[in-house]
């Protein structure tokens, strides 16, 4: 069976089956008609609206179908009555009884299951009547003491019980022999009780609420117990279990939500099916007999029968999988997991089991979480966190910082980073400079005092590194080892030069030199790092001042001015044509003087650069960067935006890591204003006064309100804190940083005795 | 190396979704059971769980954390219809010995979709507080809080309209503003024989989202999508979670129709294809670096895939979801994928109409 539909005239209010489920009446307030419902549509039989003498009565909000006579129709309407119908006979005489009794609007009527004529109707004035279809009158009359009842059903199980729910949340089961009081009452809901519904087999009686949710109650015992609750997302009007299959039972809302959802009670909180065909809310359900066809009416002027088939299933879109990975490199993982009635064991595996029908799988649902934490000893992530916190940016030599960076790289193992270091420094090293230098004074001044062929051998040094240099950026991943041993001993040559001649005067022999240079070398190899270390405190360590002074200052490289010359098109086209192999005749002739060829290193730089931060890897890019210093202005064509990029990247990675001070040092240390300005911004905290607790605003040492001065006294030593000051923002007192961390090493309330729960961590 | 460890999350049903804090020492997971859990770990204990609400009243699909510069704020969506924005807050008297009663509060909820909210994301740091959402009938709604300190008032500045089922949703998380906000939406939709991921861009312009491409290579329901976080790429790469794993490399092409018309053009190219999963992929996530992705399927596997030295992607590890770690594994995937996946890479440019530089790049307090 197919889903079909027809359109009304006017909203739905109920519908109702026949007992074979061949014909359907409806009704609402300005439709009441009866189909017979065909293969691929709906058979209009009659509209019992057709008559011409219409009135209230004719409004239905609830129609029932005699469940053992198929001529005879209820309906509750609007203005109070309760109708029957005779659908043999024609015209006015179709009314065949109408019941004036209740006083307000009837919500609902039911036919007793299996005694003829008689029905029982749910009113808004509070009171149940039942009725014999014989008598002109009401049989019975049931007070149930609340506002208004929105729903009857009688029992399928107790012939003579039915149940009755009420807009204060309470359900109510009476004996239809019993008027004066009903057998069983309990409050099971905090909001109205829209609809209930019996469940055909078992004993559960399921409630729907406007507290948005579904309660199945257990009605055996003398005390009610509540087996299920289904949390939907709105206000439920209407509920039926659908037959044949145990657990499920069909939902439509009164508000917000115009699908019908088929529920699974074992998994409450999401909708084994759902059908979304209705463009307004639907306002009742009825199956067709079996479990796979249904129908339903809605206030978009609908009727519609679904099939099964239909369905969507929302939990089939529900990603059944979780996954994060955290700064650390920590994975989350959540999957579902089978859950098995008679064995605990949690597998990895998926059960395959062909036997099972979705629905019987549909409520065993059940996730493991897993976290696998990182646990190499070296991973990207520690080694970043180590490289940055160990890198010197500033305050030292370009050389020297280049070294010392280069060994903590080697030290975690990043050895193509580690030469990355050391390529940079011998391009843009003591050398580097020196030729720069000589290029600007025509080379003479140097060139006079230096031995030729100590010259020549520093020549070919740097003609063999810049090779070198250039095919490793190409390709610094597989740098071979020796190269890096190559430029070890240029390294040291230039450490050499450095110490040995710290104002950068020329002059010295060849043997000098050699000799110089091997045990420097050695040296080198055998713990230059503590060298180094040792040297550069003496000479280039400052005090740890708020505002340190840009490295620049201190770095001995010439005033940039002079760079230029570089490009200056007196010797450029030079430089140009002059290639390696002609160097050592214009070397030993300096008489010639020619302008030397310099090989612009940084293209290549800039290349390499560029492979580590696409590579994810914008530590070594931003930090090489940053020690370059002046340096950075040959790179003239690495735009801004990369740069930018680049520095954010970093900032941010170092966020994640939370290496605040190294953050605030990286965008200190940043020349491009963007993000130098960063550590401009929002810098400024006011304190309280420590006396009147009054928000300090004009200066951080004298309160307006109490010409008090304690605010920059520390509350344990009572002297003024210069430096470092650490405060409460819960009771305003403070005092110095080193104070404060040893009273609350032993202590948790405030050092003044406030009685304040200072919270230092 | 990986050590695993089983949490005992004890939600009632499927847990549909987890996520680290910007720091990796919260989490929160979401499940069907409507609850939403947060777990602290301190140091590198066990987690432990700090707070447990419902939140919803239907599945909770995602659950995200904005960055913690506008405070300890989850934002989760549900299939309700809804999705919310929560903040912590520590309770006014502590007792004595603890840290404060901790709970979660409700600042908004965002009840502008008619059908289930699939999928939910703050947009980058750089753009203030900004909220996108996805849901199923296809509309992806831009919220933004214009005020940061108020979370309780979000205003809905874009509705885009795509036509298929949306699943899932990822900003490019672009760092500056050199790039243009971008977003990309995955669709599960499995009738349409049509592409199902989209890119959308704000044109500056316009001042309105634009769509600016289908990758119609994906054909297949997806199930998730992340962009991988750019600390200095030129390019933006796409992880797709289908039937299969898909790398896509998007770079923005720099030409005159470009800036004529004010809209990205983007060069797609799929780096990469790992079936090694043999089934359903399910979710796909990235380190923080964007160096490694991790994938999970229907096989009940996470597995790992890495760059290598000459730009191709290559597994490196696969975990199993009941904790085991199979040793050698990603030596034989590694073949598996040289050998059968690596497709050769699909070209296609499209051209749209719109560009902007994003002029007033939007001033925040830098805390």
């Amino acid at each position: 069976m197919s889903t079909i539909s027809v359109l009304q005239e006017g909203p739905v209010n109920a519908l109702a089956l026949n007992k074979d489920n061949s014909q359907v009446a409806i009704g609402g307030r300005n439709v009441f008609k009866v189909y017979s419902i065909e293969e691929d549509c709906f058979k209009e039989i009659c509209n019992l609206r057709a008559s011409k003498h219409l009135n209230l009565s004719f409004s239905c909000n609830d129609v029932a179908w005699s469940s053992t006579d198929d001529n005879y129709l209820a309906t509750a309407a609007t203005n109070g009555h309760v109708c029957v119908w005779n659908l043999t006979k024609s015209g006015k005489a179709m009314q065949e009884q109408v019941y004036q009794e209740h006083k307000r609007t009837v919500n609902k009527v039911n036919f007793h299951s299996s005694e003829p004529y008689r029905l029982i109707s749910g009113s808004q004035d509070g009171t149940m009547r039942y009725f014999d279809m014989r008598c002109k009158a009401a049989v019975a009359t049931f007070l149930s003491n609340t506002e208004s009842v929105r729903d009857v059903q009688f029992s399928p199980h107790m012939p003579h019980t039915f149940a009755a729910v009420s807009e204060n949340g309470s359900v109510q089961l009476w004996d239809v022999r019993r008027t004066e009081k009903c057998i069983q009452q309990f409050t099971a809901h905090s909001g109205p009780i829209f609809a209930c519904d019996w469940h055909p087999e078992a004993t559960w009686l399921a409630t729907a609420s406007r507290d948005k949710t579904i309660k199945v109650w257990d009605l055996t015992t003398s005390k009610p117990t509540l087996d299920y609750t289904i949390h939907t997302i709105a206000s439920i009007g209407h509920v039926k279990w659908r037959p044949q299959r145990k657990y499920h039972i069909a939902s439509c809302a009164l508000v917000v939500d115009c699908s019908i959802n088929i529920w699974d009670i074992r998994r409450p909180f999401i909708p084994f099916a759902a059908f979304n065909e209705h463009k307004d809310i639907a306002s009742g359900v009825a199956w067709r007999g079996d479990s796979q066809v249904f129908l339903s009416t809605s206030r978009d002027c609908s009727l519609i029968q679904h099939s099964f088939k239909d369905a969507s299933r929302p939990a089939s879109k529900a990603n059944i999988q979780a996954l994060d990975i955290s700064t650390k490199g920590n994975t989350l993982f959540g999957m579902r997991v089978p859950v098995s009635t008679n064995t605990t064991k949690p597998t990895g595996l998926m059960r395959k089991s062909s036997t099972s029908t979705i629905s019987d799988q549909f409520h065993q649902s059940a996730s493991v979480l897993h976290q696998f934490t990182h646990v190499s000893v070296c991973n990207d992530l520690s080694s970043f966190e180590f490289l940055a916190k160990n890198y010197i940016l500033y305050g030292r030599s370009f050389p020297e910082m280049c070294e010392h960076n280069a060994a903590v790289a080697k030290e975690c193992g990043k050895s193509n980073i580690s030469t990355i270091w050391k390529i940079v420094n011998t391009m843009y090293g003591e050398l580097y400079v020196k030729i720069q230098a000589m290029h600007n004074n025509g080379g003479l001044n140097l060139m006079n005092n230096v031995d030729a062929s100590s010259t020549e051998k520093k020549n070919n040094d740097v003609v063999g590194e810049a090779a070198a240099a250039q095919f490793s950026s190409a390709d610094d991943d597989v740098e071979g080892e020796d190269q890096v041993d190559h430029t070890a001993v240029a390294n040291g040559y230039h450490t050499y030069n450095k110490y040995g001649h710290p104002k950068g005067d020329f002059s010295f022999g060849e043997n000098e030199l050699d000799l110089e240079l091997d045990a420097l070398s050695i040296d080198y190899r055998n713990g230059m790092r503590n060298q180094n270390q040792l040297q550069q405190q003496e000479d280039w360590t400052l005090p740890n001042e708020a505002f340190n002074i840009r490295h620049e200052i201190r770095d001995r490289s010439p005033p940039p001015e002079q760079f230029p010359n570089n490009n200056s098109p007196d010797f450029n086209d030079d430089s140009h044509s002059s290639t390696v192999d002609e160097q050592p005749t214009w070397l030993v002739s300096v008489s010639k003087i020619p302008p030397m060829p310099i090989w612009d290193p940084s293209a290549s730089l800039i290349e390499s650069l560029k492979h580590h931060a696409e590579k994810g890897d914008v530590q070594t890019s931003v930090s090489v960067l940053i020690v370059l210093g002046e340096h950075r202005k040959n790179l003239k064509t690495l735009d801004e935006n990369t740069v930018t990029h680049w520095l954010m990247g970093y900032i941010q990675t170092l966020e994640r890591f939370r290496l605040w001070n190294v953050k605030a040092l990286v965008i200190e240390l940043a020349w491009i204003p963007s993000i130098s300005q960063m550590n401009q911004q929002s810098t400024r905290i006011n304190t309280n006064c420590s006396q009147c607790l009054k928000p300090l605003q004009r200066s951080g040492w004298l309160c307006d309100r109490c010409h008090s001065t304690d605010a920059s006294r520390c509350s344990i030593c009572h002297q003024v804190v210069k430096g470092l000051y650490v405060w409460c923002q819960g009771c305003s007192h403070g005092g110095h940083l080193m104070h404060m961390q040893e009273w609350f090493s032993k202590n948790k309330q405030c050092p003044t005795g406030c009685g304040h729960l200072c919270e230092y961590r | 190396m990986f050590e695993a460890a089983e949490i005992n999350a004890e939600h009632k049903d499927l847990i549909h979704d987890v996520a680290y804090d910007f720091y990796g020492n919260r989490m929160a997971t979401c499940s069907s059971d409507q609850y939403v859990k947060v777990w602290d770990q301190i140091g590198n204990e066990k987690w432990t769980l700090t707070s447990s609400w419902k939140a919803h009243s239907g599945s909770v699909w995602k659950v995200t954390w904005a960055h913690p510069e506008f405070g300890q704020v989850l934002a989760t969506c549900s299939f309700d219809r809804t999705a919310a924005v929560w903040e912590e807050i520590i309770g006014e008297t502590p007792g004595p010995g603890e840290r404060g009663t901790r709970h979660w509060v409700r600042r908004t909820n965002l009840v502008d979709s008619r059908t289930s909210v699939t999928d939910v994301k703050f947009g980058p740091k750089c753009l203030g507080l900004q909220l996108a959402t996805c849901s199923a009938d296809g509309i992806i709604r831009i919220y933004e809080a214009p005020d940061v300190m108020n979370l309780s008032q979000w205003t809905l500045q874009h509705e885009i309209t795509c036509k298929l089922s949306c699943s899932c949703l990822s900003w490019n998380p672009s760092l500056t503003n050199n790039h243009p906000q971008m977003i990309a939406v995955g669709s599960d939709d499995n009738t349409a024989q049509t592409g199902k991921v989209f890119i959308f861009e704000y044109s500056e312009n316009s001042r309105r989202w634009m769509k600016i491409e289908t990758i119609i290579t994906i054909m297949e329901p997806v199930h998730d999508i992340s962009f991988a976080p750019n600390l200095g790429r030129s390019y933006h790469i796409l992880a797709v979670a289908t039937k299969d794993v898909k790398i896509i490399n998007l770079t923005p092409i720099k030409d005159n129709s470009s800036i004529q018309s004010g809209l990205t053009k983007l060069d797609v190219q799929t780096v990469a294809q790992f079936t090694d999963h043999t089934c359903t992929v399910w979710r796909a996530s990235w380190n923080v670096t964007g160096t490694v992705l991790a994938t999970s399927g229907d096989d009940g596997c996470v597995r790992m895939f890495k760059m290598n030295y000459i730009n191709s992607w290559k597994p490196v590890t696969v975990l199993k979801g009941d904790g085991a770690v199979i040793p050698n594994d990603a030596h034989r995937g590694s073949i598996a994928s040289s050998t059968g996946v690596l497709t050769p890479p699909i070209t296609q440019t499209a051209r749209y109409i719109k560009l902007g530089s994003i002029s007033q790049p939007r001033d925040l307090p830098w805390h």
